[in-house]
């Protein structure tokens, strides 16, 4: 099925455009696919239009995306991934490529790309390649093939980048085919066995300790090696993908200082959610004390296998270090790293779960709630799903610019921040329902999402 | 199925314990599931306290069973071998006359991919209504609480809790220890708030992979004791952030690597067991290392307060952790652990079934 490009007229909404700086009362205009007209209100015209009801923003971009296909389609495929993507207003995600096989050479980027195209959703595809053959660590992949077959960048996800000499060669490689090296920062010699942020909540729940020098040590081992690269390739990029830790976002912040070629991103569950949470508290990061048996938060039992994820849950000091980050541009992007598992691997001791949480529906209730609370701007949380992950990916977007751009297809999401809606794994389009908000309302309905011009997700009437 | 806890022979347990609080002042148990000991209140401790006094009465009986759980099915699921607290258990089951079936899923079930869901549903349809369970997984309980149609007992999950454990443990010190505040209790009413207040109390040794100690954390900190946690400092990783926090809630302890600060005026001592795999895991040097340094002698128990109660959960590594004069020695209430394990369980599993409700 093909969606046709569609005739749209919002008037009086609260339009954020990062590309041009700029957010305020405003209307646009679509005829047949193409943004005609946006229009910026003043005056009279734009009194009583305010940053809390509708709002439209550029379709967001997702720079960590895992969609399980090929290989494991009981989690998610193609079609239901880019469905969810939709759902949670994103235009374009970029996938991981720890599928079975792995997407280590051309022919599994054609895979997934005639997957999209079958599923008929406007929603862009793109996808990093691994690093290694079979993401073994060993062989240095197909890099220059993949980079002609269009990767947005190289990754071993799911796993770190294994050792410090294949991330030396990866960083020069890809450097100069001016695509960037995305690292998942663990040192596994210390997370072996890991189940849970290392700390009070661990401790309590006699669960193993999953350390944040972990993070810091391969944070600094990445941006060594990067230092060592730079001599010989300038060109050499790193993005580091869902730091956690107050402790790695502090060398990010340094090194960014010094002008190293680095980038990183949050996700909304490390900002949001804490390691409360795995002992039976649901309530936001910033609402935290660290301690939910002193303050009566415990409100459900603990272990909830939807919270198990890598990094895990971290400290309320953590969690609060990730916005701070996100707040001060220290991290460049919001990333879901939407992690969709099936229900008998999630439905296990939580020691033997799989890590992971289904993350592209939820993401911008998440951001939204940070914003209530006052502590995000609505601007910076647009910028963090938009030009902030257009910036790390360079020029492959199919679109212009991550802007609302007269002239161009429209590529857009339009939300609701007066309305709530209750998580239920019904409502997700994705196969995946491990989220641990199940249940949880969250303010920000999206209303509609247009993606290359056509209609991509349109909520139901009421 | 009818009402198997039978109100008149309830009643009579209950009438038998001495000095029990009368009927309006007792507390009400209203766990369907014991999973863990942290969200027990002093006055549920107490009601836990004085069924166990009310099953030791009935042990002491020419013929020790009541019945209490006929027509009840008992299951006994453990993914862990462990002879003595399978026994312990099937023991009280017996006593109380429920019909016990024992499962040794350890490496069958488990290897052959069966997951813990469909074992736990599996056991139900089989008639389960009390289901015991040990598992190396830590919160492994509370996944089949939320399938399981009973209740469930933890038994030992992974480095988490092992509650009747901590429960006998309270009831043996309780018994040595709270003779002279028996009175003060009763005024103070049915609570072990202050039941081992200004009572030093030593735990000894691996803390870190102790579900044991976890357990005991939450039970003496509840009934006031000055406890004190002790071991080398590979084997205390994550304590002081939790003894920190603690003391803003107002349930204090003290983490320390030294035995002599640890030990002086101890008025009880519990060591815990030392497993080889320590070493491998290269977080202790040698199990001779760790006698010297940290096993419980006669000559480290003398900075205890003398007549000091020696306690450990078993099994014991003689000559490690312990040594054995120490553990066959007249402060050695070892085997009392022993046998209030089996009245403790026989307490609570009394308890849980009371808050089914009849078919
Ligand atoms: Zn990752």
């Amino acid at each position: 099925m093909t969606r046709s490009p569609l005739d749209l007229e919002i008037s009086r909404a609260w339009l954020v455009d990062l590309a041009v700086g700029h957010e305020g009362p405003g209307e646009i205009v679509v005829r047949g696919g193409v943004l005609e007209a946006v229009n910026w209100l003043e005056g009279a015209e734009a009194r009583g239009i305010k940053p809390d009801g509708v709002v439209v923003a550029p379709g967001f971009i997702d720079l960590h995306t895992h969609l399980r296909e090929p290989g494991n389609e009981d989690a998610e495929t193609v079609a239901t991934g880019l469905a969810a993507a939709a759902h949670g207003g994103f235009t374009t995600v970029c996938a991981m490529p720890n599928s079975e096989p792995a997407l280590d050479e051309p022919g599994v980027l054609a895979r997934i790309r005639a997957a999209a195209l079958a599923a008929g959703s406007p929603v862009e595809l793109l996808a990093y390649g691994a690093v290694t053959v079979g993401r073994a660590g060993e062989q240095l992949a197909a890099l220059g093939e993949l980079a002609d077959a269009g990767v947005v960048g190289f990754s071993e996800d799911g796993a770190p980048i294994r050792s410090a000499p294949i991330l030396r060669s990866a960083l020069a490689y890809a450097g100069a085919l001016g695509l960037p090296i995305v690292d998942h920062a663990e040192d596994a010699s210390l997370t072996a066995g890991a189940e849970a942020n290392d700390g009070f909540v661990a401790t309590v729940l006699g669960l193993r300790g999953w350390p944040a020098a972990a993070e810091e040590l391969a944070v600094a081992r990445d941006l060594a090696v990067l230092v060592d690269v730079l001599r010989d390739v300038p060109g050499a990029r790193l993005h580091l993908t869902h730091l956690s830790t107050a402790s790695a976002l502090d060398l990010i912040r340094r090194a960014k200082a010094a002008g190293l070629p680095v980038t990183c991103d949050v996700t909304p569950h490390h900002l949001a959610l804490t390691d409360e949470w795995v002992a039976g508290a649901r309530r936001w990061a910033w609402e935290a004390s660290g301690d939910p048996w002193a303050d009566g938060a415990l409100v459900t039992g603990p272990y909830a296998t939807a919270l198990r994820v890598n990094p895990p849950l971290r400290a309320p000091a953590d969690a609060a270090a990730c916005l701070a980050a996100l707040v001060d541009g220290t991290a460049d992007a919001v990333a879901t790293d939407h992690a969709p598992h099936s229900e008998v691997d999630k439905a296990v001791e939580f020691g033997l779960a799989a890590n992971g949480i289904s993350g592209l529906e939820t993401a911008l209730g998440v951001l939204l709630a940070a914003v209530d609370a006052g502590r995000l701007p609505l601007l910076r949380a647009i910028e963090a799903l938009t030009t902030g992950p257009a910036a790390v990916i360079g020029g492959r977007l199919r679109r212009a610019s991550a802007g609302l751009v007269e002239g161009a297809p429209a590529d857009l999401v339009v939300f609701d921040r007066s309305e709530s809606w209750t998580v239920t794994p019904d409502c997700l389009s994705s196969r995946g329902k491990n989220t641990p908000l199940l249940g949880m309302e969250l303010r920000g309905r999206v209303l509609l999402t247009v993606a290359g011009g056509r209609l991509a997700y349109e909520a139901a009437e009421g | 199925m009818s009402l198997v806890v039978d109100p008149a022979e309830a009643a009579a347990v209950a009438v038998s314990s001495v000095g029990a609080a009368p009927e309006s002042e007792a507390v009400a148990w209203r766990h369907r599931h014991l999973l863990d000991v942290d969200r027990l209140s002093g006055a549920e401790l107490e009601l836990v306290m004085r069924t166990t006094d009310a099953m030791r009465e009935v042990l002491a009986r020419p013929i020790a069973k009541v019945p209490t759980l006929r027509g009840r099915q008992v299951t006994i699921l453990f993914y862990e071998a462990s002879t003595r607290t399978r026994v312990s258990f099937e023991v009280a089951a017996k006593n109380l006359s429920a019909d016990v079936v024992n499962i040794a899923a350890a490496s069958s079930s488990v290897s052959k991919g069966e997951s813990l869901v469909d074992t736990v549903r599996t056991v139900e349809a089989l008639g389960a209504q009390l289901l015991v369970m040990r598992h190396s997984v830590s919160g492994a309980p509370y996944l089949a609480a939320e399938v399981f149609g009973g209740s469930v007992l933890n038994g030992g999950d992974g480095w988490h809790a092992h509650p009747t454990q901590a429960l006998l443990d309270l009831y043996t010190i309780r018994e040595r220890l709270g003779g002279e505040s028996q009175a003060a209790r009763s005024r103070a009413g049915a609570t072990t708030e202050g039941l081992l207040a200004g009572r030093k109390i030593v735990i000894l040794g691996d803390l870190l992979h102790s579900r044991v100690a976890r357990s005991n954390i939450w039970t003496l900190t509840a009934s006031g004791a000055d406890l004190w946690l002790c071991g080398p400092p590979t084997l205390l990783r994550g304590f002081e952030a939790w003894a920190s926090r603690s003391s803003v809630a107002g349930r204090r302890f003290q983490v320390t690597t030294s035995v002599d600060e640890a030990l002086r005026d101890a008025d009880v001592v519990m060591a815990l067991r030392i497993q080889r795999e320590r070493m491998a895991e290269g977080l202790l040097p040698s199990l001779r290392e760790y006698a010297a340094r940290y096993g419980l002698t006669r000559e480290r128990l003398a900075l205890a307060r003398p007549g000091a109660l020696v306690m450990h959960p078993g099994p014991m590594n003689e000559g490690v952790e312990i040594a054995p004069d120490v553990a066959a020695g007249v402060q050695s209430v070892i085997t009392d652990q022993v046998t209030n394990g089996v009245a403790v369980r026989m307490a609570v599993l009394y308890l849980l079934a009371g808050t089914q409700v009849p078919a």
